[in-house]
C-alpha cells in the first residue's frame, strides 16, 4: 500500500504541474500538445519524484535510471516534471519555448538540453532504443532501470513491436515500458478505425510482465511502480496505464481537437479553475 | 489579444489536397486516400468516402505496402502524411514495393523543408534527395494550390508512382492567376522573365524567389525566376536556355543544398557541357536546422530573399 503521505506529495506536484503546462499553453501561441502532456503528467510526476532513480545535480551519473520519451510531442510535460525535480528554470520554458535557439523545443533533443537521455519525435522509436540501453547496462553489470514511455497510438508502429520481441526473447528484465493508454490518438479515438484491444493480453503474448493501473490516481501509480520485479526478473515489465487525453480540464478531455492547440486568457483562466477544483476535492494536498 | 486555437482549427482549413481528393473520388472508383493517422486534410473525404478510406494508425511502413497492393489491384491510392515519416519511415517499402513494381501510388506530402516549425524530427530537408533518387519516382514541389489541384487531377493518367510536395499544405499562398498557365510532370515555369541572372527554385521558396526579383528591379537588375515544381524529371531545356541567356544562376530552395534541386541543375549543365558564369546554391546546410518557425530558420541559415537578392548581386559584381 501506498504511503499516503508520500502520495499527497505527488499528487501536489501534478496539480503544481498542470498550473504550469496551461500557463504555458496561455503564453506560447504556437503548438503546445496540451492533449497528450495532461495524460501523462501524473506518471511523469510519479516517475521523475518517485518511481525512478535520478539527480538532476548530477546527470551523467552511471548509476541513474534512464528515461526515454518514446512519445516526444508531449516534450513540454517532461520539461515542467523535471524542472519540478530542480533540473531546469520555469522562467527560462516561458520565455524560450518552442523558440528559436532555444534549448526547449517542441519535441526533446538531447544535444540542445543535457538532461534529456534521448532526443525523440518521429514516434515508434524510443523503445528499441531503451532496449539498446537496457542490454548495455545488462552486460556492464549496472544495477539502473530503463524506462520508456509511449503513446497507446503510438504503439501502432511496427518498430514497437519488433522491439519489445527483442527484450521478451532477451528477458531484459531491467527494462520497464509505460504506455499512456489515452484511447486516441492524432485525428481518431481507438476503435474508430484501428482497434487496439485485446491491449494487455498483446504485451503478454510477447513475453513481457503487465502492470495495469490508473495512470490518474497517484495510490495506483505508486503501487504499480512498487510492483515493478527486480531487474533480475525474466520479463521486461510494462506498465499499462488508463489514462484521458487532456485529463484535469474539462473542456479538453476526450477531445480530438484538444491534440494541441493554444489557449486565449479566458480559456487559460477556465483551465486554471478546473484544476483548482480538482486539487481540491483531492483534499488540496492535506 | 491571444486567442484560442488548437488541432481542430487545423482539421477544418481549407486544403486543396483535401477537395480535391473529394472530386477525384467522386469521378474515379479506383481512388483511394489513405493514412497513418496523419489524414488533417481528410476530414470531409472520410465522411464522403468511407469505404475507400484506410487509417492504419501511427504505421507508415505498413501503409506503404498497402497502397502497393490497392495499387497492384488496378487502384490509386493516395497516401496523405507528413513527409518525413512518409519518406524515410517507409523508406524501403517506398522503393520496393512501389517503384521497384512501378506501381501508381501517389504521395501527397506536407511539412516541406523547415516549415513545421517543430524541429529536426518534423523537419523535412532530404526528402527530395530521397524520393528523386528511387527509380521509377516522379518529384513535385508545389507551392501554388491551384498548380496542387492541376497535377492531382492530371496525375489520374500517369501510370508511374509520384511524390508532391506541399509546405503546410493548407490555405498557401496563390501564386498563378487561375487557368491562366499549363503545368506538366517534366516542365518548369517561368514565373518572371529578366536577362541579368535566373533563380530556380520550388513550392514556397518561389514567393521568397518573387520577392528577391522585385527588390533588384530597384536595383536596375533583372533576374528570372523559374519555378521547377518538376524536379525529377527536370526541364532541361528550360535550365540550359537559363544558363545560356543569364549567365548567373543561383538555386534557392527549403532543402539540403547539396541534393536537392541545386544538384539537379547541376548535373543538367554538367552532363550539357554548357556552363553558368557563376553558380550559388542557397538551402538548409549540413546541420540539424532546431526550433524556430520556417520563416527564422530560413534566415538563421541564409536563404531567405534578402540572402537570395544579395546572392545575386554578389554574382553580378
Ligand atoms: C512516425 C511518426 N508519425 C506520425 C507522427 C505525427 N504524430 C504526432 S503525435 C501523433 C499521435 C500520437 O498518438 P499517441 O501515441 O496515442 O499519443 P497521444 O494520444 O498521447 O498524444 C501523431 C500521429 C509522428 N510524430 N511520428
Amino acid at each position: 500500500m501506498a504511503d499516503p503521505k508520500e502520495v499527497k506529495r505527488l499528487q501536489t506536484l501534478a496539480y503544481e504541474m498542470r498550473k504550469k503546462l496551461i500557463t504555458l499553453c496561455g503564453h506560447y501561441e504556437g503548438i503546445v500538445h496540451i492533449g497528450g502532456d495532461l495524460s501523462v503528467t501524473d506518471l511523469l510526476i510519479g516517475l521523475y519524484h518517485y518511481g525512478m532513480k535520478v539527480d538532476p545535480k548530477n546527470i551523467k551519473a552511471p548509476t541513474r535510471d534512464r528515461f526515454i520519451l518514446s512519445k516526444g510531442h508531449a516534450a513540454v510535460s517532461m520539461y515542467i516534471a523535471m524542472t519540478l525535480r530542480g533540473y531546469f528554470d520555469f522562467d527560462e520554458i516561458m520565455r524560450t519555448y518552442g523558440r528559436l535557439g532555444s534549448a526547449f523545443g517542441e519535441h526533446p533533443c538531447k544535444i540542445q538540453l543535457p538532461g534529456v537521455e534521448c532526443s525523440t519525435g518521429s514516434l515508434g522509436q524510443g523503445l528499441a532504443i531503451a532496449v539498446g540501453l537496457a542490454f548495455s547496462a545488462r552486460v556492464k553489470k549496472e544495477t539502473h532501470r530503463v524506462f520508456c514511455m509511449m503513446g497507446d497510438g503510438e504503439t501502432c508502429e511496427g518498430e514497437v513491436w519488433e522491439a519489445a520481441n527483442t527484450a521478451g526473447s532477451y528477458k531484459l528484465g531491467n527494462l520497464v515500458g509505460i504506455v499512456d493508454r489515452n484511447k486516441q490518438l492524432m485525428t481518431s479515438f481507438d476503435g474508430d478505425y484501428i482497434n487496439l484491444e485485446p491491449y494487455a493480453d498483446r504485451w503478454r503474448a510477447f513475453n513481457w510482465n503487465v502492470i495495469e493501473l490508473d495512470g490518474h490516481d497517484m495510490n495506483s501509480i505508486v503501487d504499480a511502480i512498487d510492483k515493478i520485479p527486480p531487474i533480475t526478473n525474466p520479463k521486461p515489465t510494462v506498465l499499462i496505464a488508463q489514462t484521458t487525453k487532456g485529463r484535469g480540464v474539462s473542456y479538453m478531455e476526450h477531445q480530438i481537437n484538444w491534440h494541441a492547440g493554444s489557449l486565449s486568457k479566458e480559456d487559460t483562466e477556465k483551465a486554471l479553475a478546473d484544476i483548482e477544483a480538482n486539487y481540491a476535492k483531492l483534499g488540496g494536498g492535506k | 489579444m491571444k486567442v484560442t486555437w488548437n488541432f481542430g482549427s487545423f482539421l477544418s482549413a481549407r486544403s486543396v489536397a483535401g477537395d480535391t481528393i473529394i472530386e477525384l473520388a467522386k469521378k474515379y472508383p479506383n481512388v483511394w486516400a489513405i493514412t497513418a493517422d496523419q489524414g488533417g486534410a481528410l476530414k470531409q473525404y472520410k465522411k464522403d468516402f468511407p469505404e475507400r478510406y484506410i487509417d492504419v494508425g501511427i504505421a507508415e511502413q505498413n501503409l506503404a505496402g498497402i497502397a502497393a497492393g490497392l495499387a497492384l489491384e488496378g487502384n490509386i491510392p493516395f497516401i496523405f502524411g507528413m513527409i518525413p515519416f512518409m519518406t524515410m519511415r517507409a523508406c524501403e517499402q517506398n522503393r520496393t514495393a512501389i517503384c521497384y513494381q512501378d506501381l501508381p501510388v501517389r504521395f501527397i506530402g506536407t511539412g516541406g523543408g523547415l516549415t513545421s516549425g517543430a524541429g529536426s524530427t518534423h523537419n523535412a530537408m532530404e526528402d527530395i534527395g530521397i524520393m528523386k533518387s528511387l527509380v521509377n519516382m516522379t518529384v513535385l514541389s508545389i507551392g501554388d494550390p491551384n498548380m496542387v489541384r492541376d497535377i492531382m487531377l492530371l496525375s489520374m493518367t500517369y501510370p508511374h508512382p509520384l511524390y508532391l510536395r506541399l509546405a503546410q499544405g493548407k490555405q498557401d499562398r496563390m501564386l498563378y492567376e487561375p487557368g491562366k498557365y499549363e503545368f506538366k510532370i517534366g516542365m518548369g515555369l517561368t514565373a518572371r522573365d529578366g536577362k541579368d541572372a535566373t533563380i530556380f527554385a520550388h513550392g514556397e521558396m518561389v514567393f521568397e524567389a518573387l520577392e528577391a526579383a522585385d527588390t533588384l528591379v530597384k536595383d536596375g537588375i533583372k533576374v528570372r525566376v523559374i519555378d521547377m515544381y518538376s524536379i525529377k524529371p527536370v526541364d532541361k531545356d528550360l535550365v540550359i536556355k537559363a544558363v545560356k541567356e543569364t549567365g548567373n544562376v543561383l538555386v534557392l530552395e527549403d532543402h539540403l543544398t547539396d541534393c536537392g534541386l541545386a544538384s539537379v541543375i547541376a548535373d543538367v549543365f554538367a552532363d550539357a557541357g554548357v556552363y553558368p558564369k557563376k553558380f550559388k546554391r542557397l538551402g538548409i546546410p549540413q546541420v540539424y536546422a532546431g526550433f524556430g518557425s520556417g520563416e527564422e530558420l530560413r534566415k538563421k541559415y541564409g536563404y531567405d530573399k534578402t540572402a537570395a537578392a544579395s546572392a545575386v548581386k554578389q554574382m553580378l559584381e
